[in-house]
């Protein structure tokens, strides 16, 4: 009773129908579709980027795609944003960003939006982008950059050289003098003095903080800070009892807006296991701006501002070297000094109660 | 039983592509960037005459080159989900069973992420290397539903809710090995991880991926068609259809192979997806009976028509943002197979 001619014929001829419609235009159109930006009579100059692979960009670079906020904030800090299309919906700083066209996320552009704009050249950060969307940038002939910095040095080289590629290899260098400057000025300024360690709160529920290898990690050291944490994960979950074994002298929060963070501090201090911390307790907590999340130049100016609030006796108004002989490392106030917010709780400037042992 | 009609097939198939063609035509127009339907027909035709060199070089890279693939992609997966949950529910005999259900699809994707994570481990060929997680969702795809059979049975029997508590457990025990390697895995590229658990379509596949997709996709589904008849009989009863005649350890092989197969190629390349395995199936049948003969070639047309439907909805919806199409495919599925139940039990 088995047909088996013909279902196989069936089958066969199923099959045959399938394979004629789509699957057989596709191929034949990718070959003959050309490649995205008409290359004409440019230039094009091969750079290799930081991880490793080698970019044909145009030159110069005219249309510039940013898919991670840190990217946005250095193309602006390098002066180049007319020559910025589009960036992510997560790019608000500066707030000029947030009016610039948006192509999606940071992990999943809309790569119809990317290509419509035909840009140049697409600027991708190992770290929080993902493969599949190089690849398919690669696929559609759009060269992409990445940047990989993983420590704030790396931060101000990565700088300079997307300076390069973007053709402003000038105002690369001199960005990344500034921020050394500032860099050096910190160091000198924190030279010999013992870290604070501070428990990094990347985000309080759950409790998420940052590993030992984030440039994170390395922008606490650069403030005079050492975190609790020591995990090779990047972005660990952190058990409370942990926190408690380890006693953080400091909180630190990152915010966007400046008094959120102290609201932060205040719903954490109201749960349970936290008012057995010291820091909070003591409200010892510090609270920067959420640049340092970002590995773009801005990070800098993150890092003083904690170190203002960590160390505040070395940033007195005097000059350096009377400043090193008035408060000399043994007379350091002790960790009983505590940073208290102000009672009125609108202002985020905080004060210093240095409380004597 | 009732001889097969070639004429009917045939009518149903073309009124079935008939639909695909339409729902692929309007998929293509829609998205992120605007495309007039007018630009849009008179590119398709260009395309038709093989007058390529043609076309309006303004948008054919977002029609041919991102929509168009994405909306192969989705049709292959729909058409690949389907056919294995129509196998699935025939072989199990039970209305429930489909890969996502059944553990399979959480199976492929901790399969294909363990290829995830050794292959820069080993130093392989960059085909060979894309090809590592297609083949590693398809061995934990077979694993699984070797592992949820065997669980399964009850005295040497099938045992439709033993089954599907083994299936359901599976899935969970599963799923928490994905978020185990979530949590725990740093530094490589594992992003895009929460795709597996969700299902979505937007990262287009290697080439070399695609071209296993469709050719295996094939292979897969045509293997199962020869197994038709006697899928018929086996809705009987398996020692039943044993008494007619039917191979039913040979069926039961070349079907579970193949279903893994089909599922292991779909989940690789996006993640799992729910509910298009489940309900379609379900539909055809109400709709043409349940003839295998018919249901398969039918499934795998509404297989690629609801994921094609479900993907364009999903990249629309919040543009230029996307919802992945997983969760798209729960919000219509979930209801209406809720609907079917009610109505079966009324």
């Amino acid at each position: 009773m088995r047909k088996d001619a013909q279902r196989i014929i069936l089958a066969a001829g199923a099959v045959t129908a399938l394979m004629l419609c789509p699957a057989t235009l596709c191929p034949t159109l990718r070959a003959q579709s050309p490649t995205a930006i008409p290359a004409a009579t440019r230039l094009n100059k091969d750079f290799v980027d930081e991880v490793g692979r080698t970019v044909r960009v145009p030159q110069p670079v005219q249309r510039v795609i940013s898919l991670a906020p840190s990217l946005t904030e250095t193309i602006y800090a390098l002066g180049l944003q007319e020559r910025l299309v589009a960036d992510t919906d997560f790019c608000d700083y500066p707030p000029e960003a947030l009016k610039k066209p948006k192509v999606g996320g940071a992990i999943n552009p809309s790569l119809e939006q990317i290509v419509a704009l035909r840009p140049d050249l697409v600027l991708v950060t190992k770290s929080l982008n993902r493969l599949e969307t190089v690849h398919a940038l690669d696929g559609l002939g759009i060269p992409s950059y990445a940047t990989d910095p993983h420590t704030v040095e790396e931060i101000v080289s990565s700088t300079e050289r997307l300076a390069g590629v973007l053709g402003v290899p000038d105002a690369g260098a001199a960005l990344a003098a500034d921020l050394e400057r500032h860099l050096a000025d910190l160091r000198q300024r924190l030279s010999g003095l013992p870290p604070r360690h501070v428990l990094f709160v990347v985000w309080s529920d759950p409790l998420i903080s940052a590993g030992k290898n984030t440039f994170i990690a390395d922008a606490l050291r650069l403030a005079g800070a050492s975190s609790i944490v020591d995990s090779s994960q990047d972005w660990p979950q952190m058990s409370l009892e942990e926190v408690v074994r380890l006693q953080p002298d400091f909180l630190v929060f990152a915010e966007s807006h400046s008094d959120s963070g102290q609201s932060q501090f205040d719903l954490l201090a109201e749960r349970p296991g936290w008012r057995g911390l010291d820091a909070v307790r003591n409200r010892r907590f510090a609270v920067i701006s959420d640049a340092v999340n970002r590995p773009a130049p801005r990070i800098v100016s993150a890092i003083e501002d904690l170190a203002r609030q960590l160390h505040p006796e070395v940033f007195s108004a005097h000059p350096e070297g009377e400043k090193e002989k008035k408060i000399p490392p043994s007379a350091q106030p002790p960790l009983s000094s505590s940073l208290m917010a102000s009672s009125d709780g609108d202002s985020t400037l905080l004060e210093v109660c240095v409380c004597a042992p | 039983m009732r001889p097969l009609t070639f004429s009917r097939l045939l009518l149903h198939c073309a009124i079935l592509s008939a639909i695909l063609f339409v729902v692929v035509v309007i998929a293509l127009k829609l998205g992120a960037v605007p495309v007039s339907l007018y630009g849009l027909g008179r590119d398709l035709l260009r395309v038709l005459f093989r007058q390529t060199s043609q076309l309006s070089s303004e948008y054919q890279l977002i029609i041919f080159d991102i929509r168009l693939p994405r909306i192969l992609l989705g049709i292959f997966v729909g058409a690949s989900l389907a056919v294995a949950g129509a196998s699935f529910q025939a072989l199990l005999r039970n209305p429930l069973a489909d890969p996502y259900v059944l553990g399979v699809s959480s199976g492929a994707a901790v399969g294909a992420i363990i290829a995830l994570i050794v292959e820069p481990h080993l130093s392989l060929a960059p085909a060979v290397a894309a090809l590592l997680t297609p083949v590693g969702a398809f061995l934990g795809a077979a694993l699984t539903v070797t592992a949820v059979y065997f669980l399964g049975l009850r005295q040497g029997q099938i045992d439709s809710s033993t089954l599907l508590l083994a299936g359901i457990i599976s899935a969970s025990l599963l799923s928490a090995i994905i978020m185990f390697f979530m949590a725990t895995l740093t530094g490589g590229n594992y992003r895009g991880m929460a795709f597996w658990m969700m299902g979505e379509l937007s990262t287009p596949p290697q080439r070399i991926v695609s071209l296993v997709l469709r050719f295996g996709f094939f292979l897969a589904a045509g293997a199962i068609y020869t197994t038709a008849s006697d899928l018929n009989l086996l809705l009987a009863g398996e020692k039943e259809a044993m008494h007619l005649g039917v191979d039913v350890r040979r069926v039961r092989l070349v079907v579970y192979i193949a279903a893994s197969l089909l599922t292991g190629l779909a989940v690789s390349v996006s993640g799992a997806i729910g509910y298009v395995g489940l309900l379609v199936p379900h539909v055809m049948r109400l709709l043409f009976g349940s003839d295998h003969r018919i249901l398969l070639p039918t499934a795998a047309f509404g297989g690629a028509i609801a994921l094609v439907v479900a993907d364009t909805l999903a990249r629309t919806v919040v543009s230029p943002a996307e919802l992945p199409v997983g969760a798209m495919t729960a919000i219509a599925g979930a209801p209406l197979f809720l609907y079917l139940m009610r109505r079966r039990l009324a």
